[in-house]
C-alpha cells in the first residue's frame, strides 16, 4: 500500500529532514508516527501525499511509483489518499457541507449523490446538526472532524493526518480517534502523526519514530540506529473487515 | 461525459459566485471592457455604412465634357455623336445637358438661387455626360479616355466623376486599417484587463485552489472557473458595447439626417449586421477565456 526505499528529503541545499528511509505499510495497517517537532513527521506525511516530492529515493503509493507518476494523473492519486493536514485548510466562506461537497465536486458527482455521500460523513464526524454553519462558528474539535469528513468523503483507500488531535481536550481528542479507528476497521489504511504517545498507543498497531536523521519501526528488527525508548505498540497484521464504503453507511 | 458536465456546471457556478462575491469591481471591469469595446463598433458602424454608398456610385462611371464657353450651340451635339462613333463598344450612353438647362437645374436649388440672380448671364458651359459600360480596367480605361478627349477641339474640361469615389474608396481603405489598429489595441485593453482580473482573483482564490488540488483537483478543474470568469466577463461586455454603440448611435444619426437632408439625401449610421457582431462576441469571449488560461497559468504556480 504504501512503500519507501531509500528515501531522502531535505529543502534546497539543506541539510536532509529525512534520510534514507525505507519502510513498507501494508493495507489495513494504523500507524502512528511519532516524533520530536522538526523531526520530519509532517515532511513523511506530505511525501506519503505525494503533496511533496522526495530528493531521492523511491516512493510508492496505492500501487503507483510517485516518482513515475506524471503530473496529469497525480490528482487521481491524491483522491485515493485523504489528507487532514495540521492546518485544516478548510474553506471559512463557505459552509460545512459545502466544504465536504468539494472533493465530490472534484470528481464530478452527480449533485443529490454528492449531498447524501457529503451528510453521511459529516454525520460519521458528528456534525450532521451544523452542516450549514461555517467553520469559523465551530470549534477547533468540530474543525478538525470537519476536515476528517472532507477527507474522507471520497471513501480513499489512504488516510494521513498530521497531528489531528492537537490542541484539544482529551474527549474531543478520543472522539476524533475513534473516527479514524472506525475507518481504518473497515480497511482504510491509516497514518497519524501525533505528539500524543498515550493516546495513540491505544489505537495504532505499528509506530514509527523519527527524529532528525533517525528513523525506527516498531514492526522491523532492524532499528540500528534509534535509540530511544517509546515504541508503544507491538506489529500485527491488519485485518479487513469491510470496504471503505461501509463506514459512511 | 455526464461528469464532465457536471464538472463544467460546477465551475460555472463558481464563477457566477464569485463575480456576485464582488460586484462592484465586476461591473468596473464590464464597463472598462464594454466601453473599450464600443469604440471599434462604432467605427466599424461608420465603414459598414459608407460602402454601400461607394459601392452604389461606382457602378455608373461617368465622364463629364465640358465645352469652352463661347464654343458654338451645336459642339455638344456634334462632340456627342463622335463619342458614339469612335468609342461605341466602351459607351454606354450619351447626354447632351445644354448651358441652359444646366442654369435652370441650378435655379432649382435654393442653396444657388440668389448668387445665380446677381450673375449678368449664364456662366455654366454645355456639357456631354458620357456613361461607360461596365469594364475590369475601368478606372484606366476612363482616364485614358479624358486625356484623349481633352485634345479634342471645343473641349474645355473633363471630369472623370469616378474620382470621388476612388477617393472615397482609399478613404474607406484606410478607414478599415485604422479601425484594425483600433480593434488591435482594443484587444490590447480586454487581455491586460481580464489578466489582471484573473490574476487578483487567483490570488485571492489561493487558499480554494489550494485545497482543491490537496482533494485530488486537476488542473482543468482549477483552470475552469478562471477560464469561464474570462469568457463570460468578455461576452457580457460585448453585449454591453454593442448596447453602448447603439445608444450613441441615435444622436450622431439625429446630427447625420439634419446634414443629409441639407443635401436632399438620406444617410444613417447603422451597426454591423447581426451575424458579424455576433462573430465578434463569440471572438471577445474566446480572446477573454485564453487571457484567463495566460494568467491562470502564470499566477496560480504554488
Amino acid at each position: 500500500m504504501i512503500e519507501f526505499q531509500h528515501v531522502f528529503k531535505s529543502y534546497g541545499q539543506g541539510r536532509n529532514i529525512l534520510a534514507d528511509l525505507s519502510f513498507r505499510v501494508s493495507a489495513g495497517e494504523f500507524v502512528y508516527v511519532a516524533g520530536p517537532s522538526g523531526a520530519g513527521k509532517s515532511t513523511l506525511l506530505k511525501l506519503i501525499g505525494g503533496l511533496e516530492p522526495p530528493s531521492r529515493g523511491s516512493i510508492q503509493v496505492n500501487g503507483h511509483r510517485l516518482d513515475r507518476l506524471s503530473a496529469r494523473a497525480r490528482p487521481y492519486l491524491r483522491r485515493a489518499v485523504g489528507v487532514i493536514l495540521q492546518d485544516t485548510h478548510l474553506l471559512y466562506d463557505r459552509s460545512a457541507i459545502d466544504n465536504v461537497l468539494l472533493p465530490l465536486a472534484v470528481t464530478g458527482l452527480a449533485p443529490s449523490l454528492a449531498r447524501a455521500r457529503a451528510r453521511a460523513a459529516l454525520e460519521k464526524v458528528g456534525l450532521s446538526s451544523k452542516e450549514n454553519i461555517h467553520p469559523i462558528e465551530l470549534s477547533g474539535g468540530e474543525q478538525q472532524r470537519l476536515a476528517i469528513a472532507r477527507a474522507i468523503v471520497n471513501r480513499p483507500a489512504i488516510l494521513i493526518a498530521d497531528e489531528p488531535t492537537a490542541s484539544l481536550d482529551l474527549d474531543s481528542a478520543r472522539r476524533i480517534m475513534e473516527v479514524f479507528k472506525d475507518f481504518n476497521r473497515v480497511g482504510v489504511t491509516t497514518v497519524i502523526a501525533s505528539h500524543d504517545d498515550t493516546l495513540m498507543a491505544s489505537y495504532a498497531t505499528r509506530a514509527f519514530k523519527v527524529e532528525p536523521g533517525k528513523f525506527a519501526d516498531s514492526a522491523s528488527q532492524r532499528a540500528p540506529t534509534y535509540t530511544q525508548s517509546g515504541v508503544m505498540v507491538k506489529s500485527q497484521s491488519p485485518t479487513l473487515r469491510a470496504t471503505p464504503d461501509d463506514a459512511l453507511r | 461525459m455526464k461528469s464532465l458536465l457536471r464538472q463544467h456546471r460546477y465551475a460555472l457556478a463558481v464563477t457566477l459566485r464569485r463575480l456576485a462575491a464582488a460586484p462592484l469591481s465586476s461591473l468596473t471591469n464590464l464597463l472598462v471592457i464594454s466601453l473599450a469595446l464600443s469604440l471599434p463598433l462604432l467605427g466599424a458602424s461608420l465603414l459598414v455604412s459608407m460602402q454601400p454608398v461607394a459601392r452604389q456610385v461606382s457602378v455608373t462611371p461617368e465622364l463629364t465634357i465640358f465645352l469652352k464657353i463661347d464654343a458654338p450651340a451645336a459642339a455638344a451635339e456634334q462632340i456627342a455623336k463622335r463619342v458614339r462613333q469612335e468609342h461605341a463598344a466602351l459607351v454606354a450612353g450619351v447626354r447632351v445637358i445644354s448651358k441652359d438647362r444646366a442654369l435652370n437645374d441650378l435655379r432649382g436649388n435654393p442653396a444657388w438661387e440668389q448668387a445665380l440672380k446677381v450673375l449678368p448671364g449664364n456662366p455654366l458651359p454645355d456639357a456631354v455626360v458620357v456613361s461607360l459600360t461596365a469594364n475590369d480596367q475601368l478606372a484606366q480605361l476612363a482616364d485614358q479616355l479624358a486625356q484623349g478627349w481633352r485634345k479634342w477641339p471645343g473641349v474645355e474640361l473633363v471630369q472623370l466623376d469616378t474620382a470621388w469615389v476612388q477617393r472615397l474608396e482609399a478613404l474607406l481603405r484606410a478607414g478599415r486599417i485604422g479601425l484594425l489598429l483600433l480593434a488591435l489595441s482594443v484587444a490590447l485593453v480586454v487581455l491586460a484587463t481580464v489578466f489582471n482580473t484573473v490574476r487578483m482573483q487567483a490570488m485571492s482564490q489561493r487558499e480554494e485552489i489550494g485545497v482543491a488540488r490537496l482533494v485530488g483537483a486537476t488542473e482543468s478543474f482549477v483552470r475552469r472557473p478562471f477560464l469561464y470568469l474570462g469568457s463570460l466577463t468578455c461576452s457580457l461586455a460585448a453585449l454591453l458595447g454593442i448596447g453602448i454603440a447603439r445608444l450613441a448611435l441615435i444622436p450622431l444619426n439625429d446630427a447625420l439626417a439634419s446634414l443629409a437632408r441639407s443635401y436632399d439625401t438620406e444617410f444613417a449610421l447603422s451597426l454591423p449586421p447581426a451575424e458579424l457582431l455576433a462573430a465578434a462576441v463569440v471572438s471577445v469571449a474566446i480572446l477573454g477565456a485564453l487571457s484567463a488560461r495566460w494568467s491562470v497559468q502564470r499566477n496560480t504556480q504554488f
